[in-house]
């Protein structure tokens, strides 16, 4: 598959001191990305310089074919933008701003309108999109913004932490929505510190800190298994304990067990263990690494 | 058996991708210029958003309607037509451009950075200076139309009520490249300085006040320098609400008038020139540099 973005050698330094980006070099494919890394990790920077907002002192981005560098304005005929703070003017209708920034994007004026409408109508604000937006509530801002990124009808968009701010259930619903993008042929890449957001996301990680790369690949590459199963048996996890007398287990809070396997045989070990021990099985679940554990380990990693 | 209603049936859009052609700068530029004018002219806005900008083109265009009044309640009994402002002094002679120029600049230029609007604009095929052209455009535009309108008012009322409405037109063809002229130099003189003074301030209400100052510190300031002195002097230059006036005596009448304050100053004409172009290319050089980093 073609790439959809092409990252080698990118360095930013702000005042010649601060290095927000240090020799960043990724390449993605087209699909959902989460861009991960802690506040100050350099994700606004590196969105800036895909943006042509930003110039890098070295290195080169190339977004689906073009190199920013060469080209800003025709990257950015390719992209939508969603930044993370508010930016959306609050005396206008949303249905006025997003057709605005639509006709800015390129749009004649009357397809403008029409998308507007469209957009609006996919990110749920069909019925207050005649609502001036200082009425707005957060999660209706941030459907909003969306919508802006989107009424161009761009082969990329940028997302700038879409949930910060919403509540469990905006957050649920706008993660379905990043979701539903993807199914549409846009690509994302979506900031987020939220590990879990990703996690449950995006197909595509990339993990950043302090600039470096940290990781990057498919998600369910980087969510291999651990090769630990959890027993629960109702919480008589210290029974289970000595029914696997032998085998290198752990008892935890919750009263289940963690047992380290290597193959199908230990399994069915377990199993009978349990069942001789006349123990209720109720869960028995592999364990896959999170996110989180992949951004410590590569990261402490790092550090030594 | 149940009878099935073959039109209550829920369609899921999902999303239509764009197939059409998308604009560049040019594009970006005119669609950022257009909006701004309908921002400026309270189009899709509350009704109060709208009545400022329409009261203040009907004062300006009064003066209009009382001369051609007076000259056909007049018309017959006086071998001259009576005239109350002539083309000259009505261009930029109404306060009413003044006071729109100082609410409608900031209006277009202060939300943009107060509202952080400025990381989508420039997330589209838009460079700084195509946004200064666009908001310095819009501004001069409507400034233009709000000055030359009251003016058409002026001459096809007065042609109309003349005895000869051809020899009314003939006599007065000069105008007809003159008015247009001065009242295009006024707007682009007008419309630069405020939108570069407004793109320092996120309030309107500041930058208003600010535009004002400066208008009336250097008009202050002439007052005070060429009334110290004996006589003429250049420092009557530096008065920049007067600027603009003076080119318009040069268009109108190819020397800066007697009574101003430039008369009798050698090369006054050429001054008053050469300081117009320092304030409206320092403008506009302001404002490029304001908006530099996301020039590409």
């Amino acid at each position: 598959m073609a790439a959809l973005l092409e990252v080698d050698d990118l360095t930013k330094t702000y005042d010649g001191t601060v290095r927000a980006l240090d020799s960043l070099a990724v390449s993605l494919e087209p699909g959902v990305i989460g861009l991960v890394g802690a506040n100050g990790a350099g994700k606004s920077t590196f969105f800036r310089i895909l943006l042509g907002l930003t110039r890098p002192d070295s290195g080169t981005v190339v977004v689906d074919g073009i190199d920013v560098g060469l080209d800003p304005i025709g990257v950015r005929t390719r992209l939508g933008y969603m930044p993370e703070h508010d930016c959306l003017p609050t005396d206008q209708s949303a249905a006025d701003v997003v057709s605005m920034l639509g006709e800015i994007a390129g749009l004649p004026a009357r397809a403008a309108r029409q998308r507007a409408s469209d957009v609006l109508d996919l990110v749920g604000l069909d019925e207050a999109r005649f609502r001036p937006i200082e009425g707005f509530s957060t999660g209706m801002r941030q459907r909003a913004k969306l919508a802006q990124a989107l009424v161009a009808d761009p082969k990329l968009v940028l997302l700038d932490e879409p949930t910060a701010g919403l509540d469990p259930q905006g957050r649920h619903e706008m993660l379905d929505l990043v979701r539903r993008l993807g199914t549409f042929g846009i690509s994302v890449i979506m900031a987020t510190h939220l590990l879990d957001d990703v996690q449950t996301t995006c197909d595509q990680v990339v993990m950043i800190d302090a600039g470096r790369l940290v990781a990057s690949g498919r998600t369910e590459e980087l969510l291999h298994t651990t090769g630990v199963v959890r027993v629960d048996t109702a919480g008589r996890g210290t029974d289970l304990l000595a029914a696997l007398a032998g085998r290198e287990a752990t008892l935890l809070a919750d009263g289940t067990v963690e047992v380290p396997v290597t193959g199908d045989d230990d399994l069915d070990a377990i199993v009978a263990a349990v069942a001789d021990a006349g123990l209720p099985l109720h869960g028995l679940t592999s364990q896959r690494s999170s996110l989180d554990d992949v951004f410590l380990a590569d990261h402490a990693a790092g550090l030594t | 058996m149940t009878a099935t209603n073959p039109t209550g049936r829920v369609y899921d859009r999902g999303y239509r991708p764009y197939d059409g052609e998308l604009g560049g700068r040019s594009a970006a530029r005119l669609a950022l210029f257009k909006a701004s004018v309908r921002r400026a002219l309270g189009i899709r806005r509350s009704w109060r958003q709208k009545l400022f900008p329409w009261v203040l083109l009907a004062i300006a265009t009064v003066p209009a309607i009382v001369n051609v009044g007076v000259a056909y309640i007049t018309r017959g009994r006086f071998e001259d037509t009576i005239e109350i402002i002539t083309y000259r002094e009505y261009v930029g002679v109404s306060t009413a451009l003044l006071v729109f120029v100082g609410l409608t600049a900031p209006d277009v230029i202060c939300p943009d950075r107060r509202n952080r609007v400025l990381p989508l604009l420039f997330s589209r095929p838009l460079t700084g200076s195509d946004y200064v052209a666009a908001k310095v455009g819009a501004v001069a535009a409507i400034v233009f139309a709000f000055g030359f309108l009251p003016q058409v008012v002026l001459f096809v009322g007065q042609m109309l009520v003349s005895d000869a409405a051809l020899d009314y037109l003939t006599d007065n063809a000069t105008v007809l490249w003159q008015v247009p002229l001065a009242v295009a130099v006024l707007a682009l003189y007008y419309a630069s300085l405020a939108v570069a003074i407004s793109s320092f301030a996120t309030r309107r209400i500041v930058a208003a006040a600010a535009l004002l100052i400066v208008l009336l510190v250097t008009s202050v300031t002439a007052a005070i320098v060429t009334e110290g002195g004996s006589g003429s002097t250049a420092w009557a230059a530096v008065n920049l609400l007067n600027n603009p006036l003076q080119i318009r005596d040069l268009i109108f009448e190819g020397q800066i008038s007697p009574d101003a304050d430039l008369a009798g100053v050698t090369g006054g004409g050429a001054l008053a020139l050469g300081v117009y172009l320092v304030v409206v290319g320092g403008s506009l050089a302001t404002l490029l540099w304001r908006y530099r980093w996301v020039e590409t």
